[in-house]
């Protein structure tokens, strides 16, 4: 059986800071477990591996369908076998930051949807507020129970060429992707036997747990057992996977829109027994989509009357409505500000710097330097819409620039940051490609836990900055290290 | 239970009842087919399976090989074993959080299997019988994890009872058409080999064996699939154990029962309290058509009172 050294075949990408190597010689410390046992096996057995990670994802159905030629086509979301370890002093530094951020965020939309002292103390101009689309009119003065709006949070985080870790956005309506988190365990679980214990890797199991908790408790106050059920779009739905897991794993009901009905301002699930009252929703349903006689008339996914359910308190629903003014990407820009409002601390976590192309100084200034800039649009998600400059040629530039000063208010622009590289084992050796990372917070009456882990994903392509799964992006297994 | 969600439970169940009857069947007539002298038809099996409408099936009656193909891999047509499996599958995936993850992922293999463009190959070159033996065994892991994983609540009385209902309607239906064929061709009533593959199809030549012992007679036939308490595959058997279920349901204040307990207690005492003996030859259809328009009603019934009532 032949063995290589896989550091030798390694390429590591200039001006980059990368997870595993320290330099091209140099394994980092937390990382050397690993190599050596890399080491030790030959390619074939790591493409044996790498084989029966596909083999798992297929038979557990972990799988979305393309739809091409009227054949849907099962796919797994790609998923690279070499993990990606983090160490306690980082992990530690990360979760005090993410902590402090949701807890601003959090007294933010509780602010936002009452007094706005924050706009009132100039803080966040008040036309950043109105001019979002998420800031939802519906939800001024509502009470929401333990004033927690956000109660799952999956804030990404990046690194740049120092190691430095930048907040790159904040994702606190329907953030997606544990499952993942959960499954890559129990995947690297078979493909490296005895590993985890050897690397003293945290266990990510509690998270259903936690969660669940965390719904029973949020249920409104005079109810003893309360019904706590999973909303979900339905299995056309991309992530209804996830939904289903969570469901399975937390042992709620998973409903979809036509399976609840609104009777007297109270939400009822339909079962084969009668109508059964419904406590707490923990949806996967974007706000629009909730509730047609408030939002999207056209909407077949929600529940007609919820929200009128839901401003008399008679049901909770899980992440809050109207969170995505929180997450809007114009403003981002302002939650250094808002710590520092709320908490009189110094933001943990720094914001990648970004610029409003709705002030025109910034404009002028992102225009000149456009190719070294990423343009999003503030309610994009998905890696759609956005601009690499840097990847993109003169035309897609103009046209974009076209687009931008339509409606300049929806658009933001950040200098390229190259992302942190980490191994990936690809044809037969080891290859650097760029990572981000997605922990998840959770939030209830008790406090913010943020289960050791997160999803990291992977942009596949040779690279390519842009890690989302609906372009190319894969995921790998995050190992937070205990002490 | 969400009404939506029992009703899936339901399906899939019925449907994968009706797949194990459609492959048995086939590997016993294909097998039969390689015994035949004469052409061997399969009017019978594509009757009892197949849209009487379709025109898929011009032409197909005395080639088996088309119609193994067409009634297993092919996806034109509605009632073949990947198109039902692919129905049990979207039913497992919409209710994936109330069955086990041992089911769940025992009905994504069998889909992944039969969606395997390699089945079809065998099916056209190879031995069928192979084939059909792999997928009866995904049946039957189905089954048997089933049987060991599945807590008994709510949604597994609803899956029994589909599995039930449809295992009934297809025992009345595999012996209407085989008796049907006797009234054209009077020749068959005493044709040995001819009652033995019909038990051999339903898996109760052995049963027979040990039950009747002077040899093959239609009427002792008739009396094992419809009345014999100790078949698993027998009308009886299976509405009693639909009868079991509902009562569980009822009793567990999961369902208000309707006019279901007295439809699904008529049909009981009717079969039961039967004499096969006594039936005359044109009578034996009538008598089968009615126990099958009851059991449909008993369908619609459950759709009425359990799965749509709002």
């Amino acid at each position: 059986m032949e063995t290589k050294s896989y550091t030798k075949s390694y390429d590591l990408p200039e001006n980059t800071w990368d997870e595993m190597f320290k330099d091209s010689e140099t394994v980092r410390e937390a990382y050397k477990t690993v190599m050596d046992y890399l080491d030790l096996e030959s390619t074939e057995e790591l493409n044996k591996k790498e084989e029966l990670s596909k083999v798992l994802f297929m038979s557990q159905g972990i799988t979305f369908t393309v739809y091409n030629s009227g054949e849907g086509i099962e796919k797994i979301f790609p998923f690279d076998i070499i993990p990606r370890i983090i160490t306690s002093d980082e992990w530690c530094f990360i979760e005090k930051g993410i902590k402090q951020r949701v807890i601003a965020l959090n007294l933010f939309l509780k602010d936002v949807y009452s007094d706005q002292f924050i706009i009132k103390d100039g803080i966040v101009p008040i036309d950043v507020i109105y001019s979002c689309p998420h800031f939802l009119r519906e939800m001024v003065n509502v009470k929401v129970p333990h004033d927690i709006y956000i109660h799952i949070a999956g804030i990404d985080l990046i690194r740049d060429n120092d190691g430095t870790y930048y907040i790159l956005e904040d994702n606190v309506r329907t953030p997606s992707g544990v499952s993942y988190m959960l499954e890559n365990r129990e995947i690297t679980k078979r493909l490296f036997p005895d590993l985890l214990p050897q690397c003293k890797v945290r266990s990510v199991i509690e998270y259903p747990n936690v969660l669940y908790n965390n719904l029973l408790s949020l249920a409104p106050h005079d109810v003893a057992d309360p019904t706590i059920v999973l909303l979900s779009p339905g299995s056309f739905n991309s992530a209804y996977f996830e939904h289903t897991t969570l469901a399975r794993l937390m042992g709620i009901e998973l409903v979809e829109g036509p399976d609840l009905i609104v009777e007297d301002h109270k939400v009822y699930m339909k079962t084969t027994a009668g109508l059964q009252q419904v406590d707490v929703i923990y949806r996967r349903v974007d706000d629009d989509y909730l509730d047609p006689l408030a939002f999207n008339p056209t909407s077949l996914l929600g529940v007609a009357g919820l929200m009128n359910a839901y401003r008399k308190g008679n049901v909770t629903i899980v992440n809050a409505v109207g969170n995505g003014v929180a997450d809007d990407k114009a403003v981002y820009v302002y939650v250094p500000d808002m710590i520092k409002y709320y908490l009189n601390e110094e933001p943990l976590l720094k914001n990648v710097p970004t610029y409003q192309l709705g002030n025109a100084q910034e404009r002028a200034y992102v225009f000149d330097n456009i190719s070294r800039m990423v343009v999003k649009q503030t309610n994009g998600s998905g890696g759609y819409g956005m601009l690499m400059g840097h990847a993109s040629t003169e035309e897609e530039i103009e046209a974009y620039k076209l687009e931008i000063l339509k409606d300049p208010r929806q658009f933001i622009a950040q200098p390229t940051i190259s992302l942190s590289s980490a191994p990936c084992y690809m044809q037969g050796k080891l290859q650097p490609r760029r990572v981000d990372f997605r922990p998840f917070a959770l939030c209830g009456p008790n406090g913010i836990d943020i289960i050791p882990g997160g999803l990291t994903r992977v942009a596949l392509k040779e690279g390519s900055l842009v890690v989302n799964s609906s372009q190319g992006g894969g995921s790998k297994d995050t190992w937070v290290l205990s002490k | 239970m969400l009404s939506r969600v029992a009703e899936s439970l339901y399906w899939l169940s019925r449907y994968i009842e009706r797949t194990d009857g459609m492959l048995r069947m086939l590997k016993i007539n294909y097998a039969s087919s390689q015994d035949a002298i004469s052409e061997f038809s399969w009017s019978p099996v594509m009757r009892l399976f197949c849209d009487p409408n379709d025109d898929g099936l011009d032409g197909m009656e005395f080639n088996s090989r088309a119609v193994l193909q067409y009634m297993v891999t092919n996806k034109e047509n509605p009632n073949s074993i990947v198109n039902i499996i692919t129905l049990v599958r979207e039913n497992a995936r919409s209710v994936q959080d109330h069955i086990t993850k041992d089911v769940w992922q025992c009905l994504n293999e069998y889909y992944h299997t039969v969606k395997d463009p390699r089945l079809n190959v065998m099916l056209k070159k190879d031995d069928p019988i192979s084939v059909l033996d792999i997928l009866i065994k995904q049946g039957m892991l189905f089954y048997g994890t089933t049987e060991i994983t599945m807590a008994r609540n709510e949604g597994s009385s609803f899956m029994r009872i589909g599995k039930y209902l449809e295992r009934s309607i297809q025992s009345v239906n595999i012996l209407d058409i085989k008796f049907g064929s006797v009234d054209h061709n009077p020749d068959l009533l005493t044709n040995t080999s001819y009652w033995k593959h019909l038990l051999f199809s339903i898996g109760g030549y052995e049963l027979y064996l040990k039950t009747y012992r002077q040899g093959f007679e239609a009427e002792n036939v008739l009396d094992q699939v419809v009345l014999n308490n100790e078949f698993p595959r027998s009308v009886i058997y299976s509405i009693n154990q639909l009868f079991k279920y509902f009562e569980r349901l009822k009793r567990d204040g999961h369902i208000t029962a309707g006019n279901l307990a007295f439809l699904i207690g008529r049909l009981q005492s009717k079969v039961k309290y039967s004499s096969i003996k006594g039936l005359k030859k044109g009578d034996l259809h009538l008598y089968l058509a009615e126990i099958k328009s009851e059991l449909y009603g008993i369908g619609n019934a459950f759709n009425q009172t359990c799965f749509n009532i709002y």
